[in-house]
Formats: C-alpha cells, sequence, structure tokens
C-alpha cells in the first residue's frame, strides 16, 4: 500500500515544527503535535464543513438532531470525566492518558496502537475505563476478518494441534508469561495445555534479527524464554529502509514478556518492529493454531451437549434451534469426588448432565446406592418442571465434570418447561413423570 | 458456445415491462453467436432497467413477496451471465472499504429514456485481493444473502451481480443520503427520539434477518447503515453476513469496537453478536463514541470480555437499561437472544410507543431527510482517493484454484 499524500503532508509539518523547536522530549512534542492537529481539524470539519451547510444540517436541532455545541441532554456532573466535546477540547497532554501510549522511563510496560507488551509489570489500568477516553478516533473504521474456520473440516480430519515437548520448568515459565493476557484468561485445563504445546521454540541465534517489522502482516504472538529484544517505532508506520529505518526505541522486552498478541486475533499490520538484543529463545503461536484449538473445543463440547440432551426425555420436543440455545448456555462444573452434588430434600433450582466420570444416588434409608450415573446420564431435570425437593441426593464418585443449567437460564431462554411439553409429544399422557426420572428407578 | 437458456421474465399485473420491450430469444441463430450475445446483454439490461416498477415510489416488496426466492420470475438479485462492466460509466467513488470499492455507476447506453435517468451503487471486488484477505467464502456469503434478502424496505438491494475475468460486481440501488456515520459524527450525537427512529429500523432489519432467514450480519456500525432519498435506513454491507441457522459459527469477523466477547473468545457464536452490537449502536448513537475504545485494539477487548460500561450519567434509565440488556456478556441472558427474540427487544420500554406496523410501513417521517438535487446526487458522500493503479495480478494458478469458487456470481 502507498501512503496517501495527507500523510506526508502532515509528517513534512512535523519535521519543520521539530526543527524550529529542537525539543527535549521528541515523544511529547509530536504526541502534542498530533493532538493539536487532531483537534483544529475536528473543528474546521464540524464548522466548515461544506456537506453540512449543503445538506440542510447547519441547524440540526429542527430535524430533532442535537446541536453541535454541547447540550443539556447530555452535559452532565459527570462533565469532568465525560468531555463536554471532544471534538475540541484542547488536549491536555499532560493527561496520562493522552500520553499514555509512549513508554515509561524504565520501559517496563509500554503500549501503542496494535501493540503491547508488558514484561512482568502489573497490568495496565486502561481497561477500567475511570475516564471516557477523550482522544476516541473519530475515522471511519474498518472491518477485520480472520481466516475462515471451519469446524466441520477440521473435525473430519481428525485435527489434532501441534505439540512441542517442554520441561516442567519452561512450562511452569509459559504459564505465567501468559497468565496475564486475557486471551488465555479464559482457557479451560485441556485448551490451556493445547495452547502451550502447540507453542514452538524458535532460536534467534545473534543480535540484530528483526522478529517482527512494523507494517508486516501479522501472523505470530511470542513469549521471551530467554534474552532481550528492543522495540521499535517508525512514526511513518511502517519500517524504513536504513540504519535509521527502524525508528525509535519504545522499550524492550526481556524473559517472561512477550508481544505480538493482536495477531491472535487477526491479521493486522504489526505496530512495532521487534529486534533481538542479544542470541535469545522464543516462543512462537501462529493465529491458526490458536484459534482453531478454541474453536476444536467448543465445537465438540457443544456437539457432546446438543446428543446429551436429545437423550433426555424431557427435551424430545425441543427443536433443534432450541437444544442449541440450551447447548450453549449449559456451564460446565467440576466436582472433587465425595462432593454431594445435590441433596435429597432440598429444593432444586438446576439439571445436570455428567460430562466425565461417574456419580452414585443415595436415598435416606437405603445404606448402598440406588443408582450409578455416567457420562451422557442425566439427573436433576425436574427440577425444571416444579418446585419439588430433590428426590435422591447425588454424590460424585470419581471426579465428576458436569455440565448444568438452572431453572432460570432454562426459562430465560425458552420459557416454562410445561408449555415446551405440552406440545405435540405423542408420548406426554403414556409416561409418567415419575418414569422420566432417572432418580426414581430402582 | 452454447447458448444459455434465456431468461424469463414473467410479468404479474403489477411489475411488468412494457410489451414494446418484450424480449423474443431466437434460438435458430447458432450461427452469429456474437449477436446472440449481445440480444442476451441487452435483455438483461431491460430487466433490471424495470426495477422498481415506476408506479412505484420504492423498490420494497411486500412482506410476503419477500419470501420468494430471486428467479427469472423475480427480476432482482439474480447473476446475470452477460452483463459486463463497460455496460456502467462510473461516476464517483461512494466509499471504500478494506475489501472493496463502491462506484456511482449509470447505463452507457441507456436503452430508453427511463434507463437514461438511472443511477447504481456498483461494488467491486477483485478476485486477487478477495483471495489474499481470504475473503473467498465471505463474499460468496454476501452475494447469496444480498440475493436472499433483495426488496426488502430497509437492506440496499441487489439488483444483480456479474462478474468479468478480473472482478466480482454487485450492482446495488443507489442509496443517496450517504452514511449515518456523517451525520452522527457531525451531529456529535442524537437525541433520544432520533436514536429510537433509527433503532426501531434495525429492530426490524436483525428480526428479519435471524428469524426468517437465520442470517446472522455481524457488521453492524453506523458506517453501514445509509440513509435513503425519504430519510429511512439501508443497511449496506453483507460481506460478513452469514446463514448460520441454529448451528454457530466461528470465524472472528467485524469491526474491532463492535465485536461481541463471544466472537473475541472464539467459543462459538450466532446471531446474538448482532445484538450485542446494536447496544453499542444505540450507545454511539447517544453518546456519540462507543463504550469501549483504546489506542492499543487488544485493550478494547479485554474491556469487551469484562463488559463493564460506563454511562453518562444524563442517559436516560431506559437507554441505559436497554444496552446493559443488550450489551450483556453471558449470551443466555442477553435481550434478543432469549425468549421472545426481537419481539423482546421491541417489547422493551426504551421502545414504548413504537408503532412497528408503521416503522415497516415506511409511515413515519425521518428525522434527516438528505436534501437532493436529482437522483444521481452525491453530496453526502465524502471524497476517496483515486484507486491505486498497481493492481496485483490474478494468475493462472490462482484462477485454476478458485474460479470455480466464484461461479455464483
Ligand atoms: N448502495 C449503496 N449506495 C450508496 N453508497 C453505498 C452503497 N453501498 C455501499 N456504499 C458506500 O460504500 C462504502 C463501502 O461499502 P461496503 O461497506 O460494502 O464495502 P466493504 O469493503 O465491504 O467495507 P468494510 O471495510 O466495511 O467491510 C459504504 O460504507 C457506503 O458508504
Ligand atoms: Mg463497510
Amino acid at each position: 500500500m502507498s501512503l496517501p499524500p495527507e500523510y506526508f503532508h502532515e509528517i513534512n509539518t512535523l519535521n519543520r515544527e521539530f526543527i524550529e523547536a529542537s525539543p527535549d522530549d521528541i515523544l511529547q512534542f509530536c504526541a502534542d503535535y498530533f493532538q493539536r492537529r487532531l483537534a483544529s481539524q475536528r473543528h474546521e470539519f464540524l464548522v466548515a464543513n461544506p456537506q453540512s451547510r449543503k445538506s440542510g444540517m447547519v441547524d440540526p436541532n429542527i430535524r430533532g438532531m442535537q446541536a453541535l455545541q454541547e447540550d443539556e441532554a447530555v452535559a452532565s456532573p459527570t462533565a469532568s470525566s465525560f468531555p463536554s466535546n471532544p471534538f475540541d477540547t484542547t488536549m491536555n497532554a499532560s493527561n496520562p492518558r493522552d500520553a499514555g501510549n509512549g513508554t515509561t522511563a524504565d520501559g517496563h510496560q509500554f503500549n501503542f496502537g496494535g501493540f503491547s507488551a508488558s514484561v512482568g509489570a502489573p497490568p495496565s489500568g486502561g481497561g477500567d475505563a475511570s475516564n471516557f477516553p477523550n482522544n476516541y478516533n473519530l475515522n471511519r473504521r474498518i472491518s477485520v476478518s480472520a481466516e475462515s474456520l471451519d469446524p466441520a473440516s477440521t473435525f473430519s480430519s481428525n485435527w489434532v494441534p501441534p505439540f512441542y515437548p517442554k520441561t516442567k520448568e519452561q512450562q511452569t515459565r509459559l504459564t505465567n508469561a501468559v497468565a496475564q493476557n486475557f486471551l488465555f484468561a479464559h482457557l479451560d485445563e485441556e485448551q490451556s495445555s493445547q495452547v502451550l504445546g502447540a507453542l514452538q521454540e524458535k532460536r534467534i541465534p545473534a543480535k540484530g534479527v528483526k522478529v517482527i517489522e512494523q507494517g508486516a502482516e501479522g501472523d505470530n504472538f511470542y513469549v521471551v524464554e530467554s534474552g532481550t529484544f528492543d522495540v521499535f517505532v517508525h512514526p511513518s508506520g511502517k519500517i524504513q529502509p536504513g540504519i535509521e529505518g527502524l525508528g525509535n526505541n519504545v522499550g524492550t522486552v526481556g524473559a517472561g514478556g512477550s508481544f505480538g498478541e493482536l495477531a491472535l486475533m487477526y491479521n493486522a499490520p504489526r505496530a512495532a518492529s521487534v529486534v533481538s538484543a542479544e542470541s535469545s529463545t522464543l516462543w512462537a503461536l501462529d493465529r491458526v493454531t490458536f484459534r482453531r484449538i478454541l474453536m476444536d473445543s467448543a465445537f465438540q463440547r457443544r456437539r457432546m451437549y446438543e446428543k446429551f440432551l436429545e437423550e433426555v426425555p424431557l427435551f424430545v420436543t425441543l427443536t433443534p434451534y432450541e437444544r442449541s440455545k440450551i447447548a450453549d448456555a449449559l456451564e460446565s462444573k467440576k466436582y472433587p469426588p465425595g462432593t454431594t452434588i445435590i441433596r435429597e430434600g432440598d429444593p432444586g433450582d438446576a439439571f445436570y448432565i455428567v460430562e466425565q466420570g461417574e456419580a452414585e444416588v443415595f436415598k435416606r434409608g437405603a445404606d448402598k446406592p440406588i443408582n450409578r450415573i455416567e457420562k451422557g446420564g442425566y439427573f436433576g431435570e425436574l427440577a425444571l418442571l416444579d418446585d419439588q425437593p430433590r428426590a435422591a441426593s447425588v454424590i460424585s464418585k470419581s471426579e465428576v465434570k458436569v455440565a448444568t443449567m438452572g431453572k432460570d437460564a432454562f426459562q430465560r431462554l425458552l420459557g416454562p418447561v410445561e408449555s415446551i411439553m405440552r406440545r405435540n409429544d405423542p408420548r406426554r399422557g403414556q409416561a409418567g413423570m415419575e418414569e422420566v426420572d432417572p432418580l426414581s428407578k430402582e | 458456445m452454447s447458448y444459455p437458456s434465456p431468461l424469463q421474465y414473467h410479468p404479474d399485473s403489477h411489475d411488468s415491462i412494457p410489451s414494446t420491450y418484450t424480449y423474443r430469444p431466437s434460438y435458430s441463430s447458432s450461427s452469429s453467436s456474437r449477436s446472440a450475445e449481445t440480444l442476451a446483454r441487452d435483455h438483461e439490461q431491460l430487466l433490471i432497467s424495470h426495477w422498481p416498477p415506476s408506479h412505484r415510489s420504492s423498490g420494497s416488496l411486500s412482506p410476503n413477496r419477500l419470501l420468494d426466492k430471486p428467479t427469472s420470475a423475480r427480476p432482482i438479485g439474480n447473476s446475470l451471465k452477460h452483463l459486463r462492466p463497460a455496460d456502467f460509466d462510473q461516476i464517483k467513488t461512494l466509499g471504500t472499504g478494506t475489501f472493496a470499492r463502491v462506484w456511482l455507476t449509470r447505463w452507457t447506453h441507456p436503452h430508453d429514456e427511463r434507463s437514461a435517468h438511472q443511477v447504481y451503487a456498483l461494488k467491486i471486488l477483485h478476485k486477487v485481493d478477495v483471495i489474499r484477505l481470504k475473503q473467498v467464502e465471505h463474499v460468496r456469503n454476501e452475494r447469496n444473502v444480498l440475493a436472499a434478502v433483495a426488496g426488502h424496505p430497509f437492506i440496499t438491494t441487489l439488483v444483480a451481480s456479474f462478474q468479468d475475468e478480473e472482478s466480482l460486481y454487485m450492482l446495488l440501488d443507489y442509496c443517496p443520503g450517504g452514511e449515518v456515520f456523517s451525520y452522527l459524527r457531525r451531529a456529535r450525537r442524537f437525541n433520544e427520539p432520533t436514536s429510537r427512529f433509527y433503532a426501531a429500523e434495525i429492530v426490524l432489519i436483525l428480526e428479519y434477518l435471524h428469524e426468517k432467514e437465520g442470517v446472522a450480519y455481524r457488521d453492524l456500525k453506523p458506517e453501514n447503515i445509509l440513509i435513503d432519498a425519504d430519510g429511512h435506513l439501508k443497511l449496506v454491507d453483507f460481506g460478513f453476513a452469514k446463514t448460520v441457522g441454529n448451528r454457530e459459527t466461528y470465524t472472528l469477523c467485524g469491526t474491532p469496537e463492535y465485536l461481541a466477547p463471544e466472537v473475541i473468545r472464539n467459543t462459538g457464536h450466532g446471531c446474538a453478536v448482532d445484538w450485542w452490537a446494536f447496544g453499542i449502536l444505540i450507545y454511539e448513537f447517544l453518546v456519540g463514541q462507543p463504550p469501549f475504545w483504546d489506542q492499543n485494539p487488544m485493550k478494547i477487548y479485554e474491556q469487551i470480555i469484562e463488559g463493564n460500561i460506563r454511562y453518562p450519567s444524563a442517559m436516560s434509565p431506559d437507554a441505559r437499561d436497554l444496552i446493559a440488556k443488550l450489551c450483556t456478556v453471558d449470551t443466555s441472558k442477553r435481550l434478543g437472544n432469549i425468549r421472545g427474540r426481537a419481539a423482546a427487544v421491541k417489547a422493551h420500554p426504551w421502545f414504548r410507543g413504537v408503532d412497528w406496523d408503521a416503522v415497516f410501513h415506511r409511515k413515519m417521517q425521518g428525522p434527516i431527510v438528505p436534501q437532493l438535487q436529482g437522483p444521481a446526487d452525491t453530496r453526502h458522500f465524502d471524497e476517496y482517493e483515486p484507486e491505486p493503479e498497481k493492481q496485483e495480478v490474478y494468475t493462472r494458478e490462482l484462477r485454476e484454484k478458485y474460479e470455480e469458487a466464484f461461479k455464483d456470481f
């Protein structure tokens, strides 16, 4: 892609101003410059946009739109945190949020458009929106898309994720390194171990190797096993030829640090270049593998749930659409051996399907279990129908993983079970409720 | 070359082509396939240039005709095999996106008074770009979904699609009011009645797509919502629309600020993502910017997963409640996805007083009615840089591998 002429105009003006001012704090100067430019350009756009005049929008109030000036409707006590008019706010560069995309003095943590890296530092406060971002980018936004993932093809080809063995210590280090990353935070055990297994070692034999180049396509996420890397940003948004081409050094990443995580979402141009500062070792994970691992386990789990649900007599009248809704909303829970999952006499409010392990059914008065429930077995579903107390207790024999859903969630999604059962079920009226209940089988 | 079967037009009492234009293919003239080709093209041009029928003010179909699929009997949304880009003059770029450029066009050789004044939006995608950006599946979905929904009052009508060696073309009704995005940025934000008016039309679009077509749209944002000559909305850009039915789907797509948490987490998603995005959209209408934002996209995604939205304290409790219910991370609690589906959204107090039937029949006056001088007025569109000269080549290898995938166009 060639850079637009407006862009060069901006950079050239910045260059001129820079030479005139020869500031000490380079980043601050540039940041201020762009903030000023942005504010004035937005202002111009608003007051002088010929379209707004031509289109009869000069006084939009008439047609139910709010005036360009601040209005009472939203101006409020939050005005300090919700700037009254971000279009022409004079940006306060000492506000940490505005200056916030640079690097801290010690380079421990930095974060700039499309790229972030952290070196064992506490997570950035960027996530807690204690302020409305007052430098919101007001341009048209472009769509993003990753490569098509088709679960059926993965499924039929029996795809298994690549596995690269690691030592215990390496595993621990990796686990810690990705612990702060929200993309990894929601993984279950199996997904975690698949993802960690798929990280591939990449040796960087010398200083000066460019691992990623600003502006280039990004397919991999990296964790630093050993060594250090320098991070550079060129103001043009793209690495340039020549020694100066890397741009400014904005920080370093050392062992336990990571970079390039946006590549795990979709292919976006890299926001920085990363160059080895010594001979080093990295772990690399590519997007397609990562997303495929996530997809695969989600897909298999959903199909398993749907299949289980088909077996539950209470749900025979569900349409495939409804069944997939329920499958989507089932929650996974794990119980160590010997846990009482439901207790006889307690009010019932959820049903369970056993996904893994084995549980036993006990009834007061009997000293032996009256029933066993294994993978695919279900219990407690009558709780969806009425508020009868539990007819028996279910205790995990081994570790048990269940998929569960409360009555609330069920009704929220599909409405009362009674009305669902009342649909032309040929079996209705023949099978009494008790027969449907596996707990009552003796 | 064998002569392709002629398109047949079965005029019904409402949409008939004047008999003087009726095309009678000559089956016998296999000797001159050249002129047969020309004739076939004329016929195609004729078919579509009589859409919409002149006695109708708009090109919308009635709710029940909407469900007829495009066929030779329904003159819109078909893949036409004889039209060529040379049949259209490109007047001006209307917009560009990641994948395509959209032009305002008119007939190069209008065959009558009426078609001389007709303009269309022509969306052009280069096959080689589609392949490079891994959008082959998406583009096929786009054409097929647009064809299936052609004629809906609030969706840009796909008049026809065609292709040549290098590119894919979607001929769309021109929507002259420009993007809601432009109006929103200029006004900074919309007041509640304006926001409600647009939101109501969008609810009807989503209801139709989800419940009648089983389609998830997946790219709701002000940039993809246009205003038509009467001040009503038209949804454009079905680049990510997909028929999902009751299966979930996994490919990450959308626009960063509007992505639903389940898309980011790759746990499988469906139509519920549109209700999430709908909440973000209403927020952006009312506040002027979306609720989740950061310079660094990864930080946006982190905020989305957490799902904590801050509201300006002056936002009305009903609006706040609606947004909170739509932007609910847990899909089993998300409004629109739960029991009642779109009906549950319509019943929300924020929409109190909305006459949904009147909305569908476009009986309400829109808050912005664009001023226009003639059908080809482009004042409401921004200026765009000319298209870069350099084009990657669609090589023979690529052609052999992919051409089959484009055959629906
Ligand atoms: N029928 C139409 N009438 C008028 N303008 C249109 C029409 N269709 C599209 N446009 C304009 O062209 C722009 C780009 O079109 P579109 O969104 O379909 O392209 P895209 O490349 O798929 O975009 P994206 O990057 O959002 O995926 C739209 O935002 C709109 O401004
Ligand atoms: Mg678009």
